[in-house]
């Protein structure tokens, strides 16, 4: 459908010439494609619609009148920021795409320990100007590449350091929302005219609503500006990085301590976890180089902490007999951080891994404490900053299973899917043959401790399309497993029901179909109504599940 | 290589954003985060080497067309490399500078090309350099006071190249003459190409003007060859990486040294000492095309192979260029050598250092991104508190001179020779 002309002038009216297109090429560029792979639907041979024009607001005011505008004319409109996943781009013919790349400004209050972020303030910019502070932020395990609004506002937010710094829900403070309706919305103590600390109050406190656990993903308009909470962070004011690209590194002094921990069974495994959700020893928990699987992983470490190593190098690296000696040591593993506040707390903590791996029979990984890789592993942890090695060895990868659940539990099934995982590696030459085990993720996936957030990385190549292909059927394989148990959906079909597989939104009459006989429908159903009550014409796609109560009272 | 080919890397690219920051980890402030001047200037996605992936995607399918826009945003690259850096912090299989060089040539093979690119490369084929209304019957005006060896007619090891910029400019030819004087008074055996001496072209194929680049590169390996010369020094960095990695790939088996390297090793053998003390704060801006592009040739001739099912491999092993291993260093050793001179470093350095603005003409064709690209840079320079930024590449000191920081500043722009031969 072509744009209306006055449509097209009334939003280059409010954001100047040079801040809109509805250029073909331009717009096409806003499209999300197959090797955007990790975003939950499986993966697909998809483009997401084209967008009728692209408009990059430089403020809150902009983004309300875009919206306004929006309104008027019913026009479907979606914010992002990196638009590294796909739930940020819009879903329908008739729509635009907000990009707020011109929003990026980081505000610091260092005594109230938050600091205020626009949308397109990256993890790592905002992470670079509160340690200069002595503060840290929670950087998910998407990366610090991503935006902390984005992630903190519309996604669950889970990473290494949710263990000590929790997820989205725990670090946001007060909020400014556009929403879909034009209004803006001041959330905490923000609303209450009292700065922008609290979360809560005084002032409506509506965390819940507008993202809850896991976050809207951009379906209840466009929050632009953003308090999060900021930790205490006992290092240095900037990473003093060395080495050779792409093998950075950083020693953050004696106490910062990067250990793989390893053990002989997931019994064992899993009580040392537990140990940590009690203890408050870990800064931060990852289960993080297992990304690369069981049996490549050690030759993986050798290439990417070695400036003059590729993948090239891969099968010499695996047939190493030191390597393959130290990879198996590292079967069944994780990472953590611990970091001293005081000589006496970084003792403590050295003592606490010692008892927590007598306890267990569990070591720590000799290769992983050489001086390289444990630069490489704190540094990596601790900024996120290479997260895109999740796609170095194809090109694309799908996170499959999901396991995020009580540590026990997850346990109990792990070695099945690490079973059936690697049955199609050596029947199928879909999914690189990686190991089975790939399970990679955080210790925690909330603050404090008790579930973990995994997922197994399952990588093809988005450009064959046998491969493409074959990667969904064993997806739709795993379905199975996930039913035995009452999984829910495979971890890479969590939004195969907010967007169509050809990349288009759901109507609500399949949504009501879909969620009025889902478990608890209710939910759906008082989501329906925040939506009806902020969102009336339901102008941002589908992400935000709902129920027409109607349905469900008949 | 033609666009389609580059269609595996357009389809593996996985938007993560790496080719707009410098290296995650070396992220200091809000301010100086990122890279790549031309998403950094106009702001969409298509600007960035991750827009040009999917731009070209559209183009092939037929859904873009080559329209008046669409020919901007292409051309206005200025092939600085940096999204190679950054792509290739994680990725070992993916070639964004190629791939934004040849949509480039795709586009001017397509008679697309900007207006402002016109007399640049009219001037080229004409004229043979790439700076509009200069003449060849010109070119070495330069070097007449300089009893530079005409190698045509007399035989001595290493031939100075100046290049375009040095030759024509009224500002800048005393910095060529420096240069070879330095160089001289140190012993070194230097003459020219005389009549023969012509635009390198370096610029022309950073541009996309493969056919250009490539009749002027043909006829100057040929002059270099009949010349006899051993080493080509230049002080210029595009010419020098259009010798070392672009002719270096038609076949040009000389050794290429920018001045910074020869000096550097004839500081370290005793042949250049420094009498005089420079008291002056600076920080370095690394060139483009002498940083992170500078890195030797390496010849190669594979193709792709899976192993473990899907992980992709080049066989036989492909060499890499990611700036680990361009001409950082000795710039910084002279300047450390120089008495009085302390050096302060800028937050985007080395391979991901920020570009001035005039890579691949983008100071002829697109004049107010190019001096937006050299303003960033002098507001990092400035918020150092340096006397002076210090260069090694003409086009960068030119484009630098004119400019101004956000505050509307300047700074004092010096070559690195000229320091040199204030302290000697
Ligand atoms: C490779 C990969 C790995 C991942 N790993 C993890 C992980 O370990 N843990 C985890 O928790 N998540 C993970 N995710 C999900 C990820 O955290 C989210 O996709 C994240 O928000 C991406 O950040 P971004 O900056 O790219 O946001 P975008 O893609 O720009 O946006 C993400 C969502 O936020 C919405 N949004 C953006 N800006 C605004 C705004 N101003 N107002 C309202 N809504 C907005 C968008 O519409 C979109 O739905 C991963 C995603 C990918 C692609
Ligand atoms: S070469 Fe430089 S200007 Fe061009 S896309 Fe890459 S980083 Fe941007
Ligand atoms: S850095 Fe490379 S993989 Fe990442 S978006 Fe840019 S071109 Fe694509």
């Amino acid at each position: 459908m072509a744009f209306p002309r006055e449509i097209y002038q009334a939003l280059e009216d409010i954001v100047g010439k040079r801040n809109i297109s509805e250029n073909i090429g331009i717009c096409e560029t806003y499209r999300s494609i197959p090797s955007q792979s990790s975003a939950h639907y499986g993966p697909s041979e998809h483009w997401t619609p084209l967008p009728q024009a692209v408009v990059l607001p430089g403020s809150t005011e902009e983004v309300q009148n875009v919206i306004r505008i929006c309104n008027k004319y019913g026009i479907e409109f979606k914010a992002s920021t990196t638009f590294w996943a796909t739930m940020g781009y819009i879903g329908s013919d008739f729509a635009i795409q907000i990009d707020t790349r011109r929003m990026k400004s980081v505000k610091i209050d260092a005594k109230n320990m938050c600091a205020v972020v626009e949308p397109f303030a990256i993890a790592a910019t905002v992470q670079a100007e509160v340690m200069k502070y002595g503060l840290n932020i929670n950087i998910p395990g998407v990366g610090c590449s991503s935006s902390t609004l984005a992630n903190f506002s519309s996604w669950i937010a889970f990473g290494p350091n949710s263990i000590s710094m929790g997820q989205g829900s725990e670090n946001v403070l007060g909020m400014e929302w556009v929403l879909p309706n034009g209004e803006v919305l001041r959330t905490g103590s923000l609303g209450a005219g009292e700065g922008w600390f609290c979360g809560e109050g005084p002032g409506p406190s509506l965390r819940g609503i507008l993202r809850g656990i896991f976050g809207a993903a951009g379906s209840l308009g466009v929050c632009t500006k953003m308090a999060v909470r900021l930790h205490p962070w006992p290092g240095p004011a900037d990473f003093p990085t060395y080495g050779t690209v792409p093998a950075y590194k950083a020693d953050f002094g004696p106490n910062f301590k990067c250990y793989t921990l390893c053990f002989p069974t997931w019994e064992a495994w899993a009580r040392s976890v537990q140990y940590f959700h009690e203890s408050d020893v870990a800064y931060s928990g990852h289960r993080q180089f297992n990304m690369f699987g069981r049996n490549l992983k050690g030759a993986m470490l050798n290439i990417i902490t070695d400036a003059d190593k590729q993948l090239s190098d891969l099968e010499e690296l695996v047939n190493d007999p030191y390597i393959q000696k130290e990879n198996e040591k590292m079967k069944l593993d994780y990472q953590v951080i611990i970091a001293g506040f005081s000589e006496r707390d970084m003792e403590y903590k050295e003592k606490a891994i010692d008892y927590i791996l007598e306890q267990t029979g569990g070591w720590k990984s000799e290769m992983m404490l050489e001086k390289d890789k444990h630069d490489y592993a704190l540094l990596y942890l601790t900024r996120l900053g290479h997260k895109n090695l999740n796609f170095v060895m194809c090109g694309a990868y799908e996170g499959t299973f999901g396991l995020s659940s009580n540590v026990w539990k997850t346990i109990q099934v792990v070695e099945e899917a690490v079973a059936l995982k690697r049955k199609w590696e050596v029947e199928h030459d879909s999914i690189a043959a990686t190991g089975g085990d790939s399970a990679m993720g955080s210790l925690s996936g909330i603050g404090g401790g008790g579930a973990t957030g995994w997922e197994f990385f399952t990588n093809f190549d988005a450009y064959d399309k046998n491969s493409v292909h074959g990667t969904a059927k064993f997806v739709d394989g795993n379905q199975e497993f996930h039913n035995k148990y009452s999984f829910g959906p495979d971890f890479c079909r969590w939004n195969s029901d907010v967007r169509h597989m050809n990349g288009y939104n759901y109507t609500q009459e399949e949504h009501n179909q879909m969620f009025a006989n889902a478990p608890q429908p209710w939910v759906y159903a008082y989501q329906y109504k925040i939506r009806e009550a902020i969102n009336p014409k339901n102008l941002c796609g589908t992400y935000f599940r709902t129920v027409d109560p109607k349905c469900l009272e008949k | 290589m033609a666009l389609q080919d580059y269609r595996a890397m357009m389809e593996r690219c996985s938007t993560c954003a790496g080719c707009k920051f410098i290296p995650f980890d070396k992220i200091k402030s809000l301010r100086f985060a990122e890279n790549c001047p031309s998403i950094g200037y106009y702001n969409f996605m298509t600007y960035s080497a991750r827009g040009r992936f999917q731009l070209s995607q559209s183009l092939l399918d037929g859904r873009a067309q080559l329209d008046d826009t669409v020919t901007e945003a292409i051309h206005t690259c200025t092939s600085c490399g940096y999204c190679d850096v950054g792509c290739k912090v994680t990725r070992y299989n993916l070639e964004p500078l190629e791939h934004n060089i040849e949509l480039k040539a795709y586009a001017v093979e397509n008679g697309k090309v900007l207006e402002g690119q016109k007399p640049v490369i009219e001037n080229l084929k004409k004229e043979h350099s790439m700076i509009p209304g200069a003449k060849k019957a010109n070119r070495t005006d330069w070097a007449k006071e300089l009893n530079l060896k005409d190698l045509f007619k007399d035989k001595a090891e290493v031939a100075f190249f100046a290049g375009c910029k040095y030759s024509y400019d009224p500002k800048l030819q005393k910095m060529a003459q420096s240069a070879v004087k330095l160089l001289q008074s140190a012993g070194v055996d230097l003459g020219y190409l005389g009549a023969a001496d012509n635009c390198c072209a370096g610029r022309a194929h950073q541009m996309g003007f493969f056919n250009e680049f490539k009749e002027r590169a043909e006829a100057n390996i040929k002059a270099f060859e009949t010349a006899g010369v051993k080493i080509i020094v230049t002080p210029c960095s595009d010419c020098y990486h259009a010798f070392k990695r672009q002719y270096a790939k038609l076949g040009l088996n000389i050794k290429v040294l920018h001045v910074v390297e020869y000096v550097d090793q004839l500081i370290q053998e005793g042949k250049i000492k420094f009498t005089k003390e420079v008291p002056l704060t600076v920080t370095y801006h690394d060139p483009c095309h002498l940083g992170r592009l500078g890195e030797d040739y390496v010849p190669w001739d594979g193709k792709e192979k899976k192993i473990y099912n899907q992980i992709q491999i080049w066989e036989p092993r492909r060499p890499r260029y990611n700036g680990a291993y361009g001409i950082y260093d000795a710039p910084r050793n002279i300047l450390k050598a120089i008495p009085g001179i302390k050096l302060v470093e800028m937050e985007r350095i080395r391979e991901y250092s920020w570009c001035c603005g005039a890579g691949a003409g983008c100071n002829e064709s697109n004049p107010e991104f190019s001096a937006w690209t050299a303003s960033e840079r002098i507001t990092e320079a400035n918020a150092t508190g340096a006397d002076a930024l210090v260069t090694a590449c003409p086009w960068c000191k030119d484009n630098f001179v004119n400019a101004v920081d956000e505050n509307g500043n300047k700074i004092e722009v010096l070559d690195i020779i000229e320091l040199v031969r204030q302290a000697i």
